[in-house]
């Protein structure tokens, strides 16, 4: 899984930088994740890995350095009209999957999973709506086409909200903890999902307490702690011979609990 | 007394129970204003001996408006607080020789009756004429003024006399005359205009004048004294022609307090015997030669028979068809005025929450202006000032605009609160689909929020529904309006509440339910979900 040469590089940081006041949570990151590449991001609470992945689809505005989606770069001193045209670039290539779901609750799972695809892509509603009957129907949810989020549980509502960021056809999926608001048989449903899209060439990067996906799963594992990547590598070498004291230290911890 | 902003009528509070119950047969709703005329009636003879009474509380308390009120009553210029006027002389003559100290009673002046009938006060002294309908219900004095009617009209206008308004008017249209409501200029323009006039209702003599020399009305009709001591504050009118009409100022008391009426029937003889009253009117240059009728034409108040059925349901199948009609001007007024209030209040919300900083600035300075001053205060600058800048709006344009104004500064902040309650990560789900903010607002957050918002805005097209009644000091005659001009003109004050209230809840009613219902069908939906987080 180390040969990425000659896959193209879909998501590029060099330098990432932000400050909350005078506090500094991410203190100059840079990372690459290639087209199909599963990157999944494990580390203590606190040390910057929600931030860093809000700051990928400019929910979270940074304060130096820059991303590049595509071949779409935000910087942090663009100038804000810019910065606003850039950014409905990159949300438009990059999906995200929220730790809360964040469901439309006045919509039904169809109609959450067709909006954007109808608003942001304009797209023909018959076609939207053939498109969102697929991707409901290869999350398991297609049962409950009509149901509004406040009916479903925990789990469908998360593949609910993987399935309305799949309507949007991202290059790149960004999950923000993805099983973390979810009982173990609910994550697991979740996660089956995860491991399917990944099979499927999906690029993601995933923030996540579950370390059997990220060994799993991913391609490439990175170690955050106290706003600074404290090492990556493939799985194999993270989880059985981490290099640094950091990284055993937390492993240790997660994997004794 | 105060009247302000809503509905506060001075209604006795029986009356309201009365219309409260539904009127499922007439027979119940007989028997309910019966007994509350009952109640009225006992509770009236138990303040029987009112001259004893007055007596020993050394106080006569007599119901007067200062408002517009001279020179009748009203503020001294020189010291504000307190009240000058022909009327309070005469009351300090009268009550120089009976014993008590006279206390001036602030009133609305078409609700100074049924303030009678609850006993705050114990006589009406504000250039009330005497009219058979009120003799009825009431006791009347004799009179202490003999008044005409004055038009006033534009110097160098179309209108030269009272005869000009009962022409047709040059452009086809009918001749606007601004009248005090419940007065008997109002009568007067209704029975002698041929049918060319269009009264407009007022609820002060000067709000009157001011729309005259607005160009709102063509003309107003006036009692003469009030129309000679306003004039030198409206020099672009004048008295146009010889006066009009003719009627007697008496003073009313409740029924059963005969020797108080007695004592002051001798104190206005003998003062206009003695050439008091003369000495009196001269000083605030009301004497005319008539009022020397006054010391022979004393008896006649109060022999006159009276005519018509002035109580219950005979009263109400009457006049009950216009009090339908002012109904009809309600409905108008609230849903022409709330769909406004609810779009411009939603679009004040957006922009305090989401504009930059100095339109939300600015928006929120407009909700607190038009929160912080009252609705009648807005509806008179639109009405009476704005045409001085040159903004002349109609009187049902000037309504509709103010109380939607008015309540969108309530919305908004309604607007605000549902829009907040929405939780953040509605807005970051919208936005990282790739929606813009403003899609985002249109297609996820607002549709949220308004279903958040439908009681509150519910209860609020309720509280405007009401509020409409504030119309009334810019001419519009709406339910509330309407009643008050039938129960002050006819006395049906017990009646008229029971309809008027009746009529308001056939109104309201179905909004509530309307809001329930779709509260309920909202609930059906389930409870609301994806808001962990």
């Amino acid at each position: 899984m180390n040969d990425r040469s000659g896959t193209e590089v879909t998501i590029a940081v060099r330098d990432l930088v932000k400050n909350h006041g005078n506090l500094e949570v991410l203190k100059g990151l840079s990372l690459e994740v290639h087209r199909g590449e599963v990157a999944a991001i494990i580390g203590p609470s606190g040390g910057g890995k929600s931030t860093f992945l809000r700051c990928l689809n400019g929910l979270e505005r940074f304060s130096g350095g820059w991303v590049r989606i595509e071949g779409t770069t935000l910087r942090h001193d663009d100038p804000e009209a810019r910065r606003e045209a850039t950014l409905c670039l990159v949300r438009r290539k990059v999906g995200m999957v929220f730790q809360g779901f964040h469901l439309f609750p006045h919509l039904t799972a169809l109609q959450n999973v067709i909006e954007a695809p109808i608003c942001v892509l304009r797209e023909p509603r018959p076609q939207a709506e053939a498109k969102g009957l697929a991707l409901l129907d290869r999350v398991g949810l297609s049962s409950k086409l009509h149901a509004k989020p406040g009916q479903l549980s925990g789990g469908q509502q998360q593949r609910v909200a993987i399935a309305r960021t799949l309507a949007m056809e991202p290059s790149a999926i960004l999950f923000d903890e993805p099983t973390s608001a979810l009982d173990p048989r609910m994550t697991g449903e979740v996660l089956a999902v995860m491991a399917d899209l990944a099979s499927d060439g999906q690029t993601m990067i995933v923030v996540t307490h579950a370390m059997g996906f990220a060994r799993q799963v991913a391609n490439s594992v990175y170690v955050f702690g106290g706003g600074q990547i404290v090492e990556s590598g493939p799985p194999e070498q993270i989880f059985e011979a981490p290099e640094t004291e950091a990284a055993r230290l937390f492993l240790a911890e997660t994997l004794a609990a | 007394m105060e009247e302000s902003s809503g509905p506060s009528l001075g209604i006795p509070p029986l009356a309201i129970l009365s219309a409260v119950l539904p009127p499922r047969h007439p027979s119940l709703l007989r028997c309910v204003t019966l007994a509350a005329l009952a109640c009225v009636f006992l509770s009236s003879a138990a303040w029987a001996d009112s001259l004893a009474k007055v007596r020993e509380s050394h106080k006569l308390r007599y119901g007067s408006d200062a408002e517009g009120g001279g020179p009748y009553a009203y503020p001294n210029p020189a010291n504000p607080r307190d009240v000058v006027g022909f009327e309070v002389d005469l009351m300090g003559l009268l009550c120089g020789a009976l014993g008590p100290d006279p206390v001036f009673v602030q009133g609305q002046w078409d609700s100074l009756l049924p303030t009678l009938d609850t006993g705050r006060i114990d006589v009406v002294v504000n250039g009330y004429e005497w009219t058979s309908a009120r003799a009825q219900r009431y006791l009347a004095t004799r009179p202490y003024y003999i008044y005409e009617l004055q038009v006033m009209a534009p110097s160098g206008g179309a209108v030269r006399t009272f005869d000009d308004l009962s022409r047709p008017r040059p452009d086809g249209r009918k001749w606007r005359v601004g009248v005090l409501g419940g007065s008997a200029a109002e009568t007067f323009a209704n029975a002698h205009g041929n049918g060319q006039i269009e009264v407009l209702y007022f609820n002060g003599a000067t709000d009157a004048m001011m729309a005259v020399k607005n160009g709102q009305a063509d003309a107003t009709l006036q009692d003469l004294p009030a129309a000679r001591f306003y004039k030198e504050h409206y020099p672009s009118l004048e008295l146009a022609g010889p006066p009009v009409g003719r009627g007697l100022y008496v003073m009313y008391l409740r029924k059963g307090d005969e020797a108080l009426r007695d004592a002051l029937d001798r104190g206005i003889t003998r003062l206009a015997l003695n050439g008091d009253l003369r000495t009196l009117y001269e000083r605030y240059g009301i004497w005319t030669d008539t009022q020397s009728e006054l010391a022979s034409e004393v008896e006649q108040a109060s022999t006159k028979a009276a005519d018509a059925s002035s109580h219950g349901l005979g009263l109400i199948r009457s006049y009950g068809p216009t009090l339908i009609w002012a109904a009809g001007m309600t409905i108008v007024l609230s849903f022409a005025a709330m769909p406004i209030a609810i779009v411009v209040g939603l679009l004040v919300a957006l922009g305090r929450l989401y504009g930059p900083p100095w339109m939300a600035r600015i928006l929120a300075l407009y909700v607190e202006v038009l929160r912080g001053t009252p609705l009648m205060l807005q509806l008179y600058v639109l009405y009476f000032l704005l045409p001085e800048l040159g903004v002349e709006l109609p009187a049902m344009v000037a309504g509709i605009v103010g109380l939607a104004i008015n309540y969108s500064a309530y919305e908004a902040e309604i607007y605000r609160a549902g829009l907040q309650a929405i939780p953040v990560g509605q807005m970051e789900a919208a936005l990282a689909l790739g929606m813009s903010r403003t899609m985002a607002l249109r297609r996820v957050i607002v549709p949220q929020a308004m279903r958040i918002v439908i009681p509150p805005v519910t209860n609020d097209f309720i509280a405007l529904f009401k509020d409409t009644s504030v119309c009334s000091v810019i001419s519009i005659v709406e339910l509330t309006k309407r009643y008050s001009i039938l129960a002050n003109s006819t006395g049906g004050v017990v009646e008229f509440a029971a309809l008027t209230a009746v009529l308001y809840l056939l109104m309201s009613l179905p909004l509530s339910w309307f809001s329930r219902w779709f509260e309920r069908r909202l609930a059906a939906e389930g409870p609301r979900g994806g808001l962990v987080g």
